[in-house]
């Protein structure tokens, strides 16, 4: 059930797609690890799979680079059929987790390795090799040291430029980012998506962090139990997810679960009122739904100021996100999550008893 | 104070089990400097003349030939063995895996003068000269096993996407081997070489049955023991403890600078 959001832009004037998968399938003994995915990889986009662990993701990109072989389906490249070519003879390369460096080579012997296995001469090599360090920003005085010796950093952009040097029309990466601190990996992130531009190449990126995909990606696909649930633009995915999957991947949200009353309106199921919601984007006439809203435009109200729907709630708890802060709120039995910058924040002797609100607009209507 | 008794313990105890091991093999070198025919401490008059009389033996020459070829080609055939060996039940699963992981190790828990009668009778029923080509066998049965352990410790310490990423950089599947896994494996590889040599190099009991007409330092060693002791006994067997204590020493550095070079 791959829904492509409504909002996409349609074929025509798109780059002509350069991997497309129909149908792929593929199972571990009764295990199905990946179930029945239709996929189009634009010709120089940055595609990236964001998904928990055990999704599938991992599967999904060794068939790509063609280390697992798909149960059922068809890779093909260029139009080509390649379910069965070995990754020594895709024109793709994929950049591991863990890197796989080569701890008995240096830096330059790892960048120029895949030139030695083409037959490149040595002086060629070493000489495309320094090319490369320019490219991922590695001083040129690295090319004899040994990889392991150098930092995290340093070994992704190793690792970043050997698979250049492949010259692969398509670089996959399996979350390389992962074991990186913060402040570094934003960094890698954003010279990453440089990198991107400028080699023009098509990135497929796997991640389990939102927040790393929203940063660098022209689309996202997210992934659920083998299948992929939506596809598109980060704004699309932020803006408008198909199911609470989607959303609650993107971060903490509130979610609540309503019914028709017999007069058609909305009603709580886990708290009391009547809702005034948006139609579900399915158009879908729904007899449950659960509405969803976003820390972000969930407000608290003050006197005389309205919203299209309200809940009475207390606040028991309150922290401190840095630049905004989250309250926590008790509506019955329900906690609701409310954010607010740190200007607009409660005064500390405010009543804890607070009027929520949110428009019908700023909220998503979901049936599942 | 507790710090230093404990120190103290550790050094006392520590000498007590270098001079425990070292003792006996100190005594044997001294026993083949005794000018005198016979075993006996205290030694009256020192000399070389039985380490001259060692080294100029034609007869002790062919025996330590037999035991270096028989030690050589063990070596050679057991780290090939081992190595793909190491490699079919570290890298890659299959059915029968587990199995054939213990199934490996039985050998060396096998009493080895039963492994060695058992293998004399063998050659036997089919009709086999034993001879010290057949000793290579007999040996290998047991010190396979324990090389494929050693150089499965390394395979187990290397990542897999190593091999991998060198296929999907464009390598054949020979280039992998060549390029990542040898390489990568020369370390326990080197260990498991030392190995080979030198539990064959010191093997008795498997000898002993199989060897045939030919015989090794050790099996010479318990003939004049039981008859005909010199001080060339003594003597040879000092001389193959240090060629031993040689090689692992060289052997020793040789893997250092190997296992720094792959892994510093």
């Amino acid at each position: 059930m791959l829904q492509t959001s409504p909002a996409a832009p349609q074929s025509a004037e798109l780059p002509k797609p350069i991997l497309q998968l129909v149908g792929i399938r593929k199972t571990f003994g009764a295990f199905t690890a990946v179930e029945n995915i239709d996929l189009d990889v634009r010709e120089g986009e940055f595609l990236t799979i964001v998904g928990p662990s055990g999704s599938g993701k991992t599967t999904l990109l060794r068939m790509l680079a063609g280390m697992d072989t798909p149960s059922e389906g068809n890779i093909t490249l260029h139009g080509q059929l390649i379910n069965d070519v070995p990754p020594n003879k895709r024109p793709t390369c994929l950049v591991f987790q863990s890197l796989a460096l080569f701890p008995h080579k240096s830096v330059g012997e790892n960048i120029a390795f895949p030139l030695k296995v083409k037959g490149v001469d040595p002086a060629a090599r070493k000489a495309r090799a320094l090319e490369l360090m320019r490219v991922v920003r590695l001083p040129e005085s690295y090319f004899d040291k040994n990889v392991m010796k150098c930092s995290g950093g340093e070994r992704q952009r190793v690792a970043l430029a050997r698979a250049l040097a492949y010259d692969p029309e398509v670089l996959f990466f399996d979350e390389p980012l992962s074991a990186i601190d913060y402040k570094l990996k934003k960094t890698l992130e954003k010279e990453l998506k440089d990198l991107h531009r400028e080699t023009g190449k098509t990135f497929i990126y796997i991640t389990h962090s939102l927040e790393e995909a929203m940063v660098m990606s022209d689309r996202i696909g997210v992934m659920r139990a083998g299948r992929i649930v939506q596809i598109g633009t980060p704004e699309e995915i932020y803006g408008a997810p198909v199911d609470r999957f989607v959303c609650e991947f993107v971060g903490e949200v509130n979610t609540l679960k309503v019914t028709r009353g017999p007069d058609g309106a909305w009603q709580g199921v886990d708290v009391p009122g009547t809702f005034t919601l948006a139609p579900p984007r399915s158009g879908a006439d729904l007899k449950e739904a659960f509405v969803v809203v976003r820390p972000e435009f969930m407000r608290i109200l003050g006197p005389g100021e309205s919203a299209d729907n309200r809940l009475e709630g207390v606040v028991y708890n309150e922290y401190s996100l840095g630049s905004r802060i989250q309250y926590q709120v008790r509506v019955g039995a329900k906690v609701m999550l409310v954010e607010l910058s740190r200007g607009r924040a409660l005064p500390a002797s405010a009543d804890r008893k607070v009027t929520l609100g949110w428009d019908a607009a700023d909220a998503f209507t979901l049936e599942s | 104070m507790g710090h230093r008794r404990t120190n103290a313990a550790i050094w006392t105890w520590t000498l007590f089990v270098l001079v425990a091991i070292y003792l006996p093999i100190v005594c044997g070198a001294l026993a083949s400097f005794n000018k005198s025919r016979y075993f006996g401490f205290p030694i009256k008059t020192y000399s070389t003349e039985w380490w001259q009389k060692t080294l100029d033996s034609i007869e002790i020459g062919m025996i330590v030939k037999t035991s270096i070829s028989i030690a050589l080609l063990v070596t050679v055939f057991s780290v090939v063995i081992a190595t793909f060996g190491a490699l079919a039940f570290a890298r890659y699963e299959w059915k029968g895996r587990r199995f054939y992981q213990k199934l490996i190790l039985l050998p060396i828990f096998f009493p080895q003068p039963v492994l060695g009668l058992a293998m004399l009778l063998g050659f036997n029923a089919v009709g086999i000269q034993t001879s010290w080509m057949t000793a290579v066998f007999a040996h290998m049965i047991w010190i396979v096993p324990v090389v494929t352990l050693v150089i499965a410790i390394q395979v187990y310490g290397f990542d897999p996407s190593l091999e991998e990423a060198a296929y999907d950089l464009g390598c054949s599947r020979t280039q992998v081997f060549r390029e990542v896994t040898l390489p990568l494996l020369w370390p326990g590889i080197w260990s498991g070489m030392l190995f080979a040599f030198l539990l064959s190099w010191s093997n008795f009991p498997l000898s002993l049955y199989t060897t045939g007409a030919d015989s090794t330092i050790p099996e010479w060693l318990y003939a004049k023991m039981v008859a005909g002791y010199t001080p060339m006994v003594p003597a040879l067997g000092t001389m193959a403890t240090l060629g031993a204590a040689g090689l692992l020493l060289a052997g020793g550095l040789i893997g250092l600078l190997l296992r720094r070079r792959a892994a510093a």
